[in-house]
């Protein structure tokens, strides 16, 4: 697989190891999975859990106004609905950002607006899988799916998916997966 | 090398006294009154070896002395000292004596019962099938005594159940009786009373002692000791409480190397079937074997003090095992705690056969990564052999990271704001332990090839088991 060259240390040649696949088959790759997204409505549970905390900021510098008659309340003001406008447009496009893909024997995951992560987990690495849904998430029939692994930097979250899509991932990780601490 | 290592032993060492052979009837040697009729249930509770409170009441008052300080000594004069600290040592005895009076353990089916209290009696079942390994230590009281310490590593749970104290040949007869029942006699051994196999390598106590003279602890101690001493010329108070609690401080700091030179001492690496076996310690001679199969990774040091000597040490990432090792401060496992490059690369090479510490093949980022690592570059690198990924950083303190396919649970592609302006990628690759392997700043498409082609040898790695 990989000829080690005598005491070549830093020479190039060593990145043949991997790069020396022909016309290299993955130059689309990860472009070439069919991703799929997570559920729009994924933008609606956030939205309403930052409309709450919006809301709560502002009940409170409101009633901190009322009693003190700061003027500078009316700029604290102006700042949260501010920072929750910004925050509701990051949070449109980082749902959009999620992705998850199944391949033969890896599950990948990516997500991240300004840092772009995309995480590779073989299905026999796994460990265990999560599902979960709180109580906004089950309003809208969403459920999130995590798969653990041996190592705790895995990061394999899901959120946002269908519910009936959450059960049938979950399904299909544990038939592939062997959990019983494969490569451990 | 001052030491020659002791050659590995050609005959098979004489069969223990004391500890019967795992095939031998378990109880024969361990209980006093054989069970009837192969009925384990049936045998009593038994207790701690007698001279157990007094080592315990020991321990105590010298962390009652510890804890009441050069301070108080000033307060109350020596008289007053040698009062309280009598006291103390009376009351831990009394309360020594009952626990030991109170506390008894005993093997009932395939469970370990460990009964202790007075006013709240507790008693701990320890379903044997849960046993990760047993270890008998014995710490500098117990040597001194004839005594040792048995202590359980228990799935599951991260509380160690010490049986403490033991006489040596209890324990041992103990142990092996406990893995007999546990199902896994073999694996995980004791080298005092088992054969412990080939020899891969003996570390030099001089080695061992200048490699901790030379840590930045020790080396400052001197400026430490000289500022206190200019501070008291220009005070001009020589107090015994100021050069007591000098002399502390100055203790305290020394701790951490000394523990290390006691905890390393006659550092020795075997390999047999059961895995790597080291033995090594001064006051408590510790004896671990790690399956070479749960070795996550190695980690190659070469700390920048060391320079001198070209020294590096070796770290072994190993998961689900070091439970025994509480204190933070001791690394879990080491593989080698100083030694020269020749030797490293001769452990790596039996660890992850095909790997040559000596002669990587490693490719570096992109040139255009220069300004990024002003001074890391040169050594920045990430390599594939057959078996193993390995990643080479840092600067003063190289590291090289060795993780093999086989135990890599997942990889991971970054990209920064910054890296995606220069179309730079990190890649990832994580193993359990903690261990992450970290190949930074690769071209972006590369960073993509190198990704698959990881993920595609974990495939293979897999499928060939």
């Amino acid at each position: 697989m990989t000829e080690q060259p005598p005491a070549g240390v830093d020479t190039g040649s060593a990145r043949a190891a991997w790069s020396a696949h022909g016309a290299n088959p993955f130059t689309p790759w990860p472009d070439t999975l069919t991703w799929r997204p997570v559920s729009p409505n994924l933008i609606w549970v956030k939205l309403i859990r930052l409309g709450i905390v919006t809301a709560v900021l502002l009940g409170g510098v409101t009633v901190a106004w009322a009693v003190s008659g700061h003027p500078g309340a009316r700029y604290a003001l102006a700042a949260v609905a501010l920072v929750a406008i910004w925050r509701a447009v990051v949070t449109v496009r980082a749902v959009r950002a999620w992705g998850y893909a199944e391949r033969d024997h890896e599950l990948l995951v990516r997500h991240g607006l300004l840092v772009r992560r995309l995480s590779i987990v073989p299905y026999a690495r796994m460990q265990f899988v999560d599902v979960s849904a709180g109580p906004l998430e089950r309003l809208f029939g969403l459920a999130s799916v995590q798969l653990h692994t041996a190592a705790a930097a895995s990061d394999a979250r899901i959120p946002g998916l269908p519910s009936g899509e959450a059960a049938r991932l979950r399904d299909r990780l544990a038939a592939l997966g062997r959990p019983h601490a494969e490569g451990l | 090398m001052s030491e020659a290592p002791p050659p590995p032993d050609p005959t098979p060492p004489p069969p223990p006294h004391g500890a019967p052979p795992p095939s031998a009837a378990p109880p024969a040697k361990v209980d006093p009154i054989p069970p009837v009729g192969g009925v384990p249930a049936a045998e009593p509770r038994r207790r701690l070896h007698p001279l157990t409170p007094l080592l315990s009441s020991a321990k105590t008052g010298l962390v009652a002395i510890a804890a009441l300080s050069w301070q108080t000594l000033s307060k109350v004069g020596i008289g007053g000292f040698a009062v309280i600290v009598t006291l103390c040592l009376v009351g831990a005895l009394v309360l020594g004596l009952v626990s030991w009076y109170t506390t008894g353990y005993q093997v009932v089916g395939r469970e370990l019962r460990i009964s202790e209290g007075v006013l709240w009696r507790r008693t701990r079942a320890i379903p044997l099938e849960r046993l990760q390994a047993v270890e008998v230590v014995r710490p500098l009281l117990a040597q001194l005594t004839g005594l040792a310490e048995l202590r359980l590593e228990v799935a599951g749970s991260d509380t160690e159940a010490p049986l403490a104290y033991l006489t040596v040949d209890d324990a041992h007869a103990l142990r092996e009786r406990l893995l007999t029942l546990a199902g896994r006699a073999s694996a995980s051994g004791d080298g005092e009373v088992e054969q412990p196999g080939r020899l891969l390598h003996a570390v030099a106590n001089r080695d061992l002692v200048i490699s901790q003279v030379l840590t930045p602890q020790v080396l400052l101690v001197p400026l430490g000791a000289l500022g206190i001493i200019a501070e008291a010329f220009v005070e001009g108070s020589w107090g015994f409480i100021a050069v007591a609690s000098t002399l502390t401080a100055i203790a305290g700091v020394l701790l951490r190397p000394v523990r290390r030179i006691l905890l390393d001492w006659d550092f020795r690496v075997f390999l047999d079937e059961a895995g790597l076996r080291v033995r090594r310690g001064r006051l408590e001679t510790r004896s671990q074997t790690v399956p070479l199969d749960r070795v996550q990774g190695v980690i190659a040091v070469w700390p920048l003090l060391w320079r001198p000597y070209r020294w590096l040490r070796l770290r072994l990432e190993v998961a689900g095992f070091g439970g025994f090792e509480t204190d933070l401060t001791v690394p879990a496992e080491q593989l080698l705690p100083v030694g020269d490059q020749h030797t490293a690369d001769r452990l790596v090479a039996e660890v992850f056969p095909g790997v040559h510490l000596a002669h990587l093949s490693l490719a570096a980022p992109p040139r255009r990564t220069r300004w990024l690592h002003p001074l890391t570059y040169r050594r920045l690198g990430v390599g594939l052999t057959e078996t193993t990924v390995i990643v080479r950083y840092g600067r003063f303190t190289p590291h090289v990271v060795i993780v093999p396919y086989a135990r890599i649970q997942s990889v991971r592609v970054v990209r920064g704001p910054l890296q995606r302006l220069l179309g730079l990628a990190s890649v990832h690759v994580d193993a359990a332990a903690g261990l992450t392997a970290v190949a930074r700043d690769r071209d972006v498409a590369e960073a993509w090839q190198l990704a698959a082609e990881l993920v595609r040898r974990v495939h293979a790695a897999q499928t060939a088991r």
